[in-house]
């Protein structure tokens, strides 16, 4: 392979680069370039439950069917509320706690190691976890609240219509919280100490430096993790599967639920891929938005 | 050294003190908490499940659960009257098939790639990498009609193979974007250096960069096997519980199936990537976060 070619100039140099990219990107092609344009395709025809033909094509009706449809608008709904709460909560957990580990204490290592565990917990067991942790007849969650005087009882909090939603954006940032922190923690961590410690020489308070240094300072890997958290947030599917199925009702039936729901249990591929086209651009604008949020604040 | 003054200075009021170790209280209960009822809910009977409130300190505890799952003895029955637990340790062998597989395969292509990227950036190299990034953005259920329907096709359905081949959809891109943050903070100077000498850039590569990247592919191949191992969409779609989360969330869903078996086998479950993740810990977060804010 190499020889007296490799000694030649940038162009060589050029494409000895396109030959070490060009595996990663003919496989990405074919995985994910293709099955995103046929998603696309679906979405606009009548796809018959088999999947082995197009079926007819319909234009836009399968988008008309789910705009149309007031199953889609609820979902629409829980999924909004869903990944308002998740992305706050997330954020400011995450935050909390980063800046928590980043003070001096005895067994600073040992949390930052606690930190990490729910990160490294597959987002299924999260949900199956938190679904046993808030069960109406052996959960701990109902075990400390009546220890505490909280509660007489025990309370079902998933087959509550109240509760069910709120019971699985906290088992989610639970998780989501832990990665947040982990990436602020590092940013915080390159903070240079003489920084905050001049300011407290100025006689800054702890809100004006936390609002006049770190959050500055901060502000690019908040960025970061904000995407990620608004991405993860759209994308949910693991949690509220194992822990709700979408029920009771429909008041946990998150977009990606509604979306597996029409593809594998009413088989009905044209819808599917049509709402999976719509939650794709949904996560995308939700993405973009918090970049330009963040930037356009800047620049005030 | 820094002045007396200067050390009263960063000294904490008493105040503050008590502040902190409130918050590493409540930090500890929060992480904790729901881990320590799973743990717990492991090690006990059902009959002391039974008990109001939750025993969250237990009167005694045993490893039968454990066994139950290990050696099929659940009582759970599944299809064809087989016993649920038998199915675990065959899943896990099925789980770490998988995750082992895509980590080789990865580090290799993403390796290239990455490296290819940093080093030898041709026309349209940075259209490819901003598209790579925008990949974690595609959901992956959005695009896994396309799949079911060809891996049905091509007969893989149900196979470890499913998965290896899906699962690049976010391991690749995953891998391409850590190692090229990676190889771009390695000083250029050692390849000049190599050049000189007249190995060839292959040779370069091989021989002298793969080593020194160890600490990144390390990281690297750590955070491959965690999105691996966790998956569990695809593996609910395109195989009939044939790694460890779609069985998991299998058991839920038979009657017989107590939550003290289902716990155990949660618990073992979680095991193998908290322990990577604790023993690479430093590597992993450095990987995690060096490309944040760029």
């Amino acid at each position: 392979m190499a020889g007296a070619a490799d000694l030649l100039g940038p162009k060589a140099d050029r494409a000895f680069g396109l030959k070490l990219v060009a595996p990663a990107m003919i496989i990405l092609i074919v995985l994910l370039a293709l099955p995103t344009l046929l998603t696309l395709v679906y979405s606009l025809h009548d796809v018959p439950a088999s999947g082995s033909s197009f079926g007819p094509f319909v234009g836009l009706e399968n988008f008309t069917i789910i705009f149309s449809s007031p199953v889609f608008w609820r979902s629409a709904q829980v999924t909004l509320t869903f990944a308002v709460g998740f992305v706050i909560l997330s954020t400011v957990i995450g935050l909390a706690m980063a800046m928590l580990l980043n003070q001096r204490f005895i067994g600073r290592g040992l949390a930052r190691a606690l930190l990490i565990i729910p990160w490294a917990t597959p987002w299924l067991v999260i949900g199956i976890l938190w679904k046993w942790f808030a069960d109406g007849s052996v959960g701990g969650l109902n075990a400390v609240l009546m220890m505490l005087g909280l509660s007489s009882d025990y309370h079902p909090f998933l087959s509550d219509p109240n509760t069910a939603l709120p019971i699985t954006v906290i088992a989610a940032v639970w998780r989501q919280a832990s990665f947040a922190g982990i990436l602020l923690l590092a940013g915080l961590q390159t903070l240079p100490e003489e920084l905050n410690e001049a300011a407290q020489l100025d006689g800054a308070n702890w809100w004006q430096r936390f609002t006049n240094i770190t959050l500055p300072w901060l502000r690019p890997v908040l960025i970061t993790v904000t995407v990620f958290n608004v991405i993860y947030a759209f994308l949910q599917f693991d949690v509220v599967f194992a822990m709700t199925q979408g029920g009771p009702g429909d008041t946990t039936q998150v977009l990606s639920v509604l979306i597996y729901r029409q593809l594998f249990i009413n088989t009905n591929i044209g819808l599917g891929s049509a709402l999976a086209v719509i939650l794709g651009v949904v996560a995308l604008i939700g993405g973009l938005t918090i970049v330009r949020l963040f930037y356009r604040r800047e620049l005030h | 050294m820094a002045s007396t003054a200067f050390e009263r200075g960063r000294r904490r009021s008493p105040a503050a003190t008590i502040a902190i170790y409130l918050g590493v209280l409540v930090f500890a209960v929060w992480i904790l908490l729901p881990v320590w009822y799973l743990v717990v809910s492991s090690l006990i009977t059902p009959s002391q499940l039974g008990i109001k409130p939750f025993p969250l300190v237990p009167a005694s505890v045993t490893l039968d659960n454990y066994i139950a799952v290990l050696f099929g003895n659940t009582g759970g029955k599944g299809i064809g009257s087989t016993d649920m637990g038998t199915r675990l340790v065959p899943a896990i062998g099925q789980s770490l098939l998988v995750s082992s597989i895509l980590v080789v395969l990865n580090l290799f292509i993403a390796g290239a790639a990455a490296y290819g990227l940093s080093r030898y950036p041709f026309r349209g190299a940075r259209a490819f990498e901003l598209s790579v990034i925008a990949t974690r953005i595609v959901p992956a259920i959005a695009i896994i009609g396309p799949f079911f329907v060809a891996f049905r096709v091509i007969g893989v359905l149900n196979t470890p193979w499913a998965l290896v081949i899906s699962y690049n959809v976010f391991t690749l891109p995953l891998a391409i974007m850590i190692l090229k943050n990676y190889f771009d903070q390695l000083p250029r100077e050692i390849e000049e250096a190599a050049k000189i000498d007249g190995a060839t850039r292959l040779q370069t590569l091989w021989i002298i960069i793969v080593p020194i990247a160890r600490p990144g592919l390390v990281a690297a191949g750590v955070l491959i096997f965690l999105e691996a191992w966790s998956e569990f969409f695809y593996a609910l779609v395109l195989t009939n519980q044939l790694t460890v989360p779609p069985l998991l969330a299998g058991f839920q869903s038979v009657q017989q199936f107590n939550w003290n078996a289902l716990a155990a086998a949660t618990v073992m479950s979680m095991l193998p990537p908290t322990v990577l993740v604790l023993i690479f810990q430093r590597h992993v977060v450095g990987a995690l976060t060096a490309g944040v804010g760029k």
